[in-house]
């Protein structure tokens, strides 16, 4: 930066603020600092006993200065966050402010951080956190949008359909499934800017180059920019639709084998290790469950389970799923939150049902929700009524619970960005969990 | 919160909003801040600019909604300016046009910074939800649509920068800094506007450079100097391309180079007369080869080619040397040449040819046609062994027979009649064995080994019973002498070796009469030999054996003859008589003609052996020929070898006996591959059944179909296989 003297002195709004240049440098080049400072500016040709005034709020400069110094964000109770995070973008020094904001994620030190209440009516579909700590949460046939900051962003909707499922391509971007509606071509998927809400451009399924309207059930996203969907035709044309999320052009079907399902799943997974996509269709979609692992280069099944003629209770009845890579298993789930695990190195045997994580049994709140499962850098996340469980470990041991009173039971909840987000069903209201910064020593 | 009381916010925010911006100029002044400090800055002039002041106009006007006034105002500004920078530019006078653009491109570059620094806010906010290009992109848009395709600039710089590789092509120096910066530009400037701009037009004019300097090579070099300059040219390139161009154009230009200057004189070079590959492969070029072959290889079918050519040339010296009658009158010489055929082009693929595999099938493929093609080679080959086995690896470390035999064994893998290579071995082992020529019986035994690995234990089972009868023999011998050491008394030593019948070569034994105190001892041997073994039968091979003789001639003179057998029953005569007539000398011995021919010559007619004088002093053996003991004979040596006149090759008709009990070998080898592939498969037709049992046997020898044929047809005879009753084709075995 070619200061010759490390110290700098700031007149923010007539107050001011002695600092040194290598605190200004944690801000970054990109930041008004960085460019300040900068070679070609000049500034401190000579007089370098100069104050540089800034015609902003001095309290909130003083807050960020902090930052910049500590690498923590302390915001005294009297001052807006919303305030705070204008200051910051002016500064260009935001991103500063989210990260310090909370910490690395982890399943045992969560701490509520907010409960947003949304305005959308009707039961809540699906939430799904973003790559930078935002969320998208699905209601009928909206879905609204909040960045990191938590402020709401233009709602989105795929005409105006019931929407199946959501995810996120990167921060700017969001994929939407939706059903048909029938004989318009309505519905289907589309991407959509998550700060405008506009749609870019939806994704079309073609069979024999003819292009055909359809009902997009749940998403999958592969690091190699390539989206999946389950699909349902009107004639027949049930399977899995991969698209290349760059060009929004489709690249593969993967048409419903006999006595199977895959066009109606409600779980869709990539695993990248195996090459597979995990799909998994379950009760009470269908009378039975079925999961099975595609392998999408020679079109074949290489490990598939399903129920179909085995007695059915619902203490067997599998309610979710979700494949774990590292120990080449998948974890299913029944309504009772008791977990069980399948090996997806052999030919599908019966479910190992775990008794340690009987947790629930005889506890069944009014309006119950079923179990969902998700798998974050080792840790496993059942949610179940109106509680969250942690697993952990080689026996998945529960090791912490998260519980809130308000809003009813937990329909749906997403783990990103380093946030774990909770809708619930009851009330429009959703959660925020974080992981707080690092204790001081 | 319903939404109608939204609404109504919603109305009330907007218009106070309105309220707010009360000066209508606002946008305008503020814009013209921004405008001057941008002139300022292209201007160098940018000292006096208040850097938060200008910063916190570019955040006003984004955030009162006039991001789009401020946009487009920097669109136009900075056009004027590139446009002014773009004729200054044009009117740079020759060699100064690049370093002019050069030092512009640099201003350019850091008032876009600067001017990035004041609409930071913009960039951050505005453009991406705006969907706009990026300031720093916006501004090598610019630059690239204002200076770089002006129509005054684009071909000159296109011919500046093809002039200059041109000039540094024939040998001058160029700035090569000034060059790479201006190459960096484009590259800057987006990977399309390089391709457009440079590199197309670049390969282009290399195309056409090099077709023409090919042509000019071609007609005055020859092959060797053609292919030094073409690689100089290739590393050239590499080298240009790392200097200045960016890494991408590396294998572009180099495949320009490649097929101009390769791929298009490949037949050319390689036939080009008196210096082409096969004059490198003649004197050994490694350098030239080598360079041949790496810069072949870079382009499509040069491998095939050169490998072609070195496959068809081989083929044709090794047919020649194969069929050349001198070398054939020495089998070991002979063999010795194809030794070093392999040899040479052995080292030819280690050295320039990288060792490459496919070189190495072909030249395995060139040997095994031309070797197969002399039906004796077999023989050859285990003449060859035969040799150095006698006595040719004296004096050789034990590291450098088993190169030796390791060598002898990669011929014998090309040998397509394994098993008449087989026959003649055993031949010459039972010789080798029996006459104790063999030198060594480590080596012996490795052989023996190489060849086991090589063709399996049937192969060599009765090679390794040959030595177990040699080393039995021996404690048999110890046994006799031990049992009837007494009894014997000075009567002559007889050593026996008994041969299993089947583990050696057979040959139709006519025993021979041998003199009374042999028999004797040999009755006495029989009788030991059937008392410890029954059920046995023993039968003398009297033309197999030799003996030690001590004689007297008529001066006193004492030697120990080393003689056959047959010799000796001969000698042993003149102890009684002083002459003998050829009829007597038969009747007496009952030697078959041809051998006692033979053994005459050797005892008469051989210079400095001759023990027996004859009449008439003839060549030739005559029935009529009378013989006498030599009494003038004279040696210096007092053990003299009277050898057996032997053609070491073998005869004609021995020739064709050796072939003929091949070919009866293999008529039970060829029946027991049938049986084995008809027993597994059942049913098959005729062009299978031949090339399975080709394929089962060749690692053996080559079946003839019309043999397999008659083989599958006495197979019939012998109710092993039928005719399929519908479809003649197809043989059905039966069980």
């Amino acid at each position: 930066m070619g200061i010759q003297k490390d110290r700098v002195r700031f007149n923010v709004g007539g107050k001011i603020f002695d600092t040194s240049a290598t605190t200004l440098a944690n801000a970054g080049r990109n930041s008004l600092f960085g460019a300040m400072f900068d070679e070609n500016w000049d500034l401190q040709s000579g007089h370098s006993t100069t104050e540089h005034f800034i015609d902003r709020n001095p309290d909130y400069f003083a807050v960020l200065l902090d930052l910049l110094r500590t690498g923590e964000l302390y915001l005294p109770s009297n001052m807006s966050e919303k305030q705070l995070y204008r200051e910051a973008l002016f500064y260009g020094i935001l991103d500063h402010v989210r990260s310090a904001k909370w910490g690395p994620f982890d399943g045992n030190r969560l701490r509520l951080a907010r409960s947003v209440t949304g305005r959308a009516p009707g039961d809540g579909t699906a939430i799904r956190a973003g790559p930078d700590g935002g969320c998208c949460v699905a209601h009928g046939s909206m879905v609204h949008v909040y960045d990191w900051m938590l402020e709401v962003h233009p709602p989105i909707n795929l005409d105006y359909q019931r929407v199946n499922d959501a995810g996120w391509i990167d921060p700017e971007s969001i994929v939407i499934s939706a059903c048909e509606r029938f004989g318009t071509g309505d519905g289907g998927m589309g991407l959509f800017s998550a700060s405008t809400g506009e749609r870019r451009y939806k994704f079309h399924v073609s069979h024999e180059n003819q292009v055909k309207s359809y009902t997009a059930g749940a998403l999958s996203f592969s690091p190699d920019y390539k989206l999946f969907s389950s699909c349902k035709g009107r004639s027949n044309e049930y399977g899995i639709g991969v698209w290349d999320q760059v060009t929004g052009k489709q690249i593969d079907f993967f048409y419903e084998p006999p006595g199977w399902s895959l066009g109606e799943a409600d779980k869709l997974q990539w695993l990248h290790g195996n090459n597979c996509l995990l799909v998994a269709t379950l009760f009470p979609r269908k009378d039975n469950c079925y999961i099975g692992l595609l392998d999408f280069r020679d079109k074949s099944m290489p490990w598939s389970w399903s129920d179909v003629g085995a007695p059915i209770t619902d203490e067997k009845r599998v309610r979710d799923a979700i494949a774990m890579e590292e120990s080449s298993s998948v974890c299913v789930v029944n309504e009772y939150e008791d977990l069980g695990f399948m090996d997806l190195r052999r030919a599908a045997g019966s479910v190992r049902w775990s008794s340690r994580s009987r947790l629930m049994k005889g506890k069944m709140p009014d309006e119950p929700c079923y179990p969902k499962l998700a798998l974050h850098e080792g840790q496993l996340f059942s949610s179940m009524n109106d509680s969250i469980s942690v697993f952990c470990g080689q026996d998945w041991v529960l090791t912490s619970r998260l519980r809130r009173t308000y809003g009813g039971s937990i329909c749906d909840f997403s783990i990103g960005g380093d946030r774990l987000f909770a809708l619930h069903s009851e009330e429009n209201v959703f959660d925020i969990w974080e992981t707080p910064s690092p204790p001081i020593i | 919160m319903n939404s109608s009381n939204q609404k109504k916010r919603n109305f009330q925010i907007e218009a106070f909003k309105h309220k707010v911006v009360v000066d209508p100029k606002y946008a305008d002044k503020t814009w013209k801040i921004l405008e001057h400090a941008i002139t300022e800055i292209y201007n160098h002039n940018a000292s006096g600019l208040s850097f938060e002041e200008l910063y916190r106009n570019a955040y006003n006007m984004v955030l009162h909604k006039f991001g789009e006034k401020l946009y487009s105002g920097l669109v136009g500004t900075m056009t004027l300016h590139l446009q002014e920078m773009a004729k200054t530019i044009e009117a740079a006078q020759g060699n100064l046009f690049l370093e002019e653009l050069n030092r512009k491109w640099n201003d350019h570059n850091k008032a876009l910074q600067m001017i990035r620094d004041i609409l930071m806010y913009m960039d951050r906010t505005f453009i991406p939800s705006n969907r706009k290009t990026p300031v720093h992109e916006l501004g090598l848009n610019l630059w690239r649509d204002n200076v770089i395709h002006s129509s005054k600039i684009q071909t000159r710089l296109l011919d500046t920068l093809l002039e200059l590789i041109q000039k540094e092509r024939t040998g001058e120096i160029i700035n090569r800094g000034l060059m790479r910066n201006i190459i960096k530009m484009l590259m800057d400037l987006g990977s399309s506007v390089y391709q457009e701009d440079f590199e197309k037009h670049f390969l282009e004019v290399s195309a056409d450079f090099y077709r023409a300097e090919s042509q000019d090579f071609i007609e005055c070099c020859d092959c060797g100097d053609y292919l030094k300059k073409a690689e100089r040219r290739l590393n050239e390139e590499i080298e240009r391309v790392s200097l200045y161009l960016d890494s991408k154009s590396e294998t572009k230009i180099t495949n320009v180079v490649e097929k101009e200057m390769i791929a298009s004189h490949m037949l050319r070079l390689v036939h080009m007369d008196n210096s082409g590959l096969v004059n490198m492969l003649i004197d050994d070029k490694y350098e030239d080869l080598g360079r041949m072959y790496n810069l072949f290889r870079r382009v499509p079918n040069g491998l095939p080619t050169i490998r072609d050519v070195m496959t068809s040339h081989l083929r044709e010296t090794g047919k020649q040397l194969v069929t050349d009658a001198e070398k054939l009158k020495d089998p070991v010489e002979f063999v010795q040449c194809l030794l070093n055929e392999k040899d040479k082009y052995d080292k030819i693929i280690n050295l320039a040819f990288s060792n490459d595999k496919t070189f190495q099938n072909a030249l395995n493929s060139s040997f095994e046609y031309f070797i197969n093609l002399n039906p004796r080679s077999p023989e050859f080959i285990s003449l060859f062994v035969d040799e150095k086995l006698r006595k040719g690896l004296k004096g050789v470390s034990e590291e450098d027979v088993e190169t030796i035999l390791d060598k002898v064994m990669m011929l014998f893998r090309y040998l397509q009649e394994k098993d008449v290579f087989e026959k003649y071995y055993k031949q010459h082992l039972a010789k080798r064995l029996l006459s104790g020529k063999t030198v060594s019986d480590d080596a012996e035994r490795s052989l023996i080994v190489k060849l086991k690995t090589e063709c399996g234990y049937q192969f060599t089972s009765k090679l390794e019973g040959m030595f177990t009868d040699m080393k039995t023999s021996q404690d048999t011998m110890q046994g006799f002498y031990a049992a009837y050491a007494a009894e014997l008394g000075d009567s002559p030593t007889l050593v026996v070796q008994v041969l299993t019948t089947g583990s050696w070569p057979t040959q139709p034994s006519i025993t021979c009469n041998l003199p009374a105190e042999m028999s004797a001892l040999c009755e006495k041997f029989r009788s030991y030999y059937l008392g410890t073994h029954t059920g046995r039968r023993l039968s003398w091979q009297t033309n197999m054996g030799t003996a030690d003789l001590k004689a007297i001639f008529g001066k006193g003179q004492k030697h120990e003859l080393n003689v056959s057998t047959y010799q000796m029953c001969v000698l042993m005569l003149f102890n009684s008589a002083d002459r003998l007539s050829y009829k007597e000398i038969e009747q007496a011995t009952e030697i078959p003609s041809s051998d006692l021919r033979r053994c005459l010559q050797s005892l008469a007619c051989v210079k400095g052996k001759n023990v027996l004088r004859k009449e008439p002093m003839s060549k030739d053996i005559g029935e009529e020929d009378a013989f006498f003991v030599n009494d003038k004979f004279a040696s210096k040596f007092y053990k003299v070898k009277i050898g057996t006149v032997v053609a070491q090759k073998e005869s004609e008709p021995e020739k064709q006996e050796t072939r003929q009990r091949v070919e009866e070998d293999r008529k039970p080898q060829i029946e027991a591959a049938i049986v084995r592939i008809m027993k597994s498969r059942r049913v098959l037709d005729h062009n299978n059944i031949i090339a399975e049992v080709t394929k089962q046997l060749q690692s053996r020898f080559l079946a003839n179909p019309g043999e397999i044929k008659k083989r599958i047809e006495s197979l019939i005879e012998r109710d092993f296989l039928e005719r399929d009753s519908s479809d003649r084709r197809l043989y059905r075995y039966l069980a």
